[in-house]
């Protein structure tokens, strides 16, 4: 991909302004600025404890910042009323790390809870539309009638994809996607995030460990540490930068493919930039 | 998640620029415009139906796209169903001059059509089937707390055996919880339910000038039938809840999966330590119980019947024989058994759902409480009879 997908002048979709957050006497963000434009699909790395998951937070309006500004799709999100919070909290989804579906309904109900909530759908077309949105997260439409219990953990992840595509979302934002996954099931999850960034045109986020995630699609990384962000930019210019934790955290793979040919990231294999669900 | 910025409202023009057909003798041609997206649906919805799309018949449909301004998959997925409903085959519908990022969308959902609207409809259940499940479903239960508490008696039976095994710490601290910091609700409770009963039978005896048996009835209600009942009700909600939390959530983090693992029995564990704890706790908190609502009648007694405290208690120790008293005490370690079981039970069977935990709970509350007064019923019949 030597010519950037997404173009330099498409209009920003996140913007992270000198945030900073602290628990206590613990400072977790010192400073963190970072842009996010429509269409690119961006993974933010960091040790434990950089704070990845409470930038989410704090970017979906769940934590407040102690300072900074976020703006979410136009939308300053701790400086506006409630009408335009909700508003804006129509236009994204956030898959959270164990799905958090809603315990006592079924898949179905689960998916269909924010079109009833939020949008007009006509009666006979809710349960294609529900299918639809199950279909694009990769689910069978006979998944719908279960509860989330009766689900594996991947299919559970699955079903959240589907509700936060409910109401086609602009950005989807993912805490730890592939968390808890086999490696199969991970690589398929992969390919449905690059297959919902690619081709229904959504802003794609995601906090992640995973480094085959980071290898195979994320077109942009982000890196936490210090409270800073400490490198930002395609694979090789972030492995490029000289910062011991994110030396340390490529150079785990780069031990693994000298050995082992099979362990080249999956990008270069060649089904790697395949997509489908 | 087409456009970036969204109209804030849809200008009222007229349905027929959204989607127009066109027919000749051997084509159609569906001419779509505007916004096709999630939140217009309903309008565009009445937009096609105005275009009675049943008119194309036999005719090859061609879908022309160049008017569009966004087109999102609800759109995409709507105008696509109505075409299929109207007996045209989707996968001969040919789509013109639709932007790339439409086309895309408008293939994601053509590619997924033939899986969706498949899930049948839920089974729904007659009444009387419903009831016949539920009746099916309580017998269950009780025969699951029927071996649960056969699990329960071979436990403490095998303490005797080997009394060293028994949890001294898990014990104490399980009596600190369901004992010593129920006592004040327990009081308070109690306290109140004696002055209310004295005030009641107090406003009916002064009619008779037959104060003095304000005492009798009271002490024989509060030891014998009130302060076991209440108590027992008050532990039900309190520990008897407890234990399913607990125990359903140590299910759920699969705690007790690891005791096992490790070569211990959770019913040696968790659930002894707990069935010893409210076993002595209940009678304990029962003798609380009815001191405290005593001490609720006198107090009224004393205000409003002209029984000073020294009178009360003189008229009490002549009134109130002791079998009366042990009766009210002996059925507490009964209860307490009871609730001690079906909690640790209904802990012990939560599946591997959230949920559960809370249905779990509720139910316990409930089943323990009528279980406490069904068995008081029998109590009270047995006693009768007995002539006790």
């Amino acid at each position: 991909m030597s010519v950037p997908r997404v173009p330099a002048d498409a209009p920003p979709v996140i913007e992270i302004d000198s945030v900073v957050t602290r628990f206590g006497s613990q400072v977790v963000h010192n400073g963190v600025s970072l842009t996010i434009r429509r269409g690119e699909l961006v993974a933010l790395i960091g040790g434990s404890g950089t704070g990845k998951s409470v930038l989410l937070r704090e970017v979906i309006g769940l934590q407040r910042p102690n300072a900074g500004r976020v703006r979410l799709l136009g939308t300053d999100v701790w400086a506006s009323d409630a009408p335009a919070l909700t508003a804006m909290r129509r236009r994204f989804g956030m898959m959270f790390q164990d799905g958090a579906l809603f315990s006592s309904l079924d898949v179905a109900a689960n998916v269909a809870t924010p079109l009833l909530e939020h949008a007009d759908v006509p009666a006979d077309l809710l349960g294609p539309l529900v299918d639809l949105r199950l279909s694009l997260a990769g689910l069978p439409a006979e998944v719908g009638a279960k509860m989330p219990s009766e689900l594996s953990g991947g299919m559970r992840k699955r079903a959240a994809i589907a509700r936060a595509l409910a109401l086609e979302p602009e950005v989807l934002f993912l805490d730890e996607p592939t968390s808890g996954l086999d490696p199969i099931t991970a690589r398929a999850f992969d390919r449905l995030l690059q297959f919902l960034c690619h081709d229904l045109g959504i802003t794609v986020l995601i906090v992640t460990h995973d480094l085959d995630t980071l290898l195979s699609i994320a077109e942009r990384i982000i890196v936490l540490g210090q409270g800073q962000v400490v490198a930002d930019g395609t694979l090789d210019e972030v492995t490029s930068v000289d910062d011991a934790w994110i030396q340390s955290y490529f150079s785990v793979r780069a031990t693994y493919a000298a050995g082992d040919p099979r362990a080249r990231p999956a990008s270069q294999r060649p089904d790697g930039g395949g997509h489908g669900a | 998640m087409e456009a970036p910025t969204r109209p804030a409202s849809h200008p009222l023009d007229p349905l027929v620029s959204i989607c127009r057909l066109e027919l000749t003798d051997t084509a159609a041609v569906l001419h779509l415009s505007g916004d096709w997206r999630l939140d217009a649906l309903t309008r565009l919805s009445g937009a096609l139906a105005q275009c009675d799309l049943a008119r194309i018949g036999p005719r090859a449909l061609v879908v022309e796209g160049a008017a569009l301004t966004s087109l999102d998959t609800a759109g995409a997925l709507l105008f696509l169903r109505r075409v299929v409903q109207s007996g045209a085959d989707p996968a001969s519908l040919q789509l013109r001059g639709f932007d790339a990022r439409h086309q895309r969308i408008v293939d994601v959902v053509r590619e997924r059509l033939g899986g969706i609207g498949t899930r049948p409809p839920k089974p729904v259940r007659p009444l009387i089937a419903s009831f016949g499940a539920h009746l099916v479903e309580l017998g269950r239960l009780a025969v699951t707390h029927v071996g649960f508490l056969g699990l329960t008696l071979v436990a403490l039976a095998s303490l005797i055996r080997s009394p060293g095994s028994l949890r001294r710490r898990e014990l104490l601290a399980q009596l600190g919880q369901t004992c010593v910091t129920a006592i004040p609700v327990v009081s308070l409770v109690m306290f109140l339910i004696g002055v209310v009963v004295a005030y009641l039978l107090g406003l009916q005896a002064a009619q008779y000038g037959a104060n003095i048996f304000v005492v009798d009835g009271v002490a024989l209600g509060m030891v014998r039938e009130f302060s076991p009942l209440l108590v027992a009700t008050v532990i039900a909600g309190r520990s008897g809840a407890a234990f399913t939390a607990q125990l359903g959530t140590m299910k759920l983090t699969e705690e007790i999966d690891a005791i096992r693992t490790l070569g211990l029995s959770p019913e040696q564990v968790l659930v002894v330590p707990r069935v010893i704890g409210l076993v002595i706790a209940l009678p304990v908190l029962v003798f609380v119980g009815s001191v405290l609502g005593l001490a609720g009648a006198a107090v009224v007694c004393s205000l409003m019947l002209d029984i000073t405290p020294t009178t009360f208690i003189d008229r009490l120790q002549d009134s109130l024989a002791a079998r009366h008293y042990l009766i009210g005490l002996g059925k507490a370690p009964v209860f307490a058994l009871l609730i001690a079981v079906i909690g640790c039970s209904m802990g012990m069977t939560v599946s591997r759902d959230t949920r559960a935990i809370g249905i779990h709970t509720t139910s316990t509350v409930v089943q323990s409480i009528v279980a406490v007064i069904l068995l008081d019923a029998f109590f009270a019949v047995l006693f009768q009879e007995l002539d006790w």
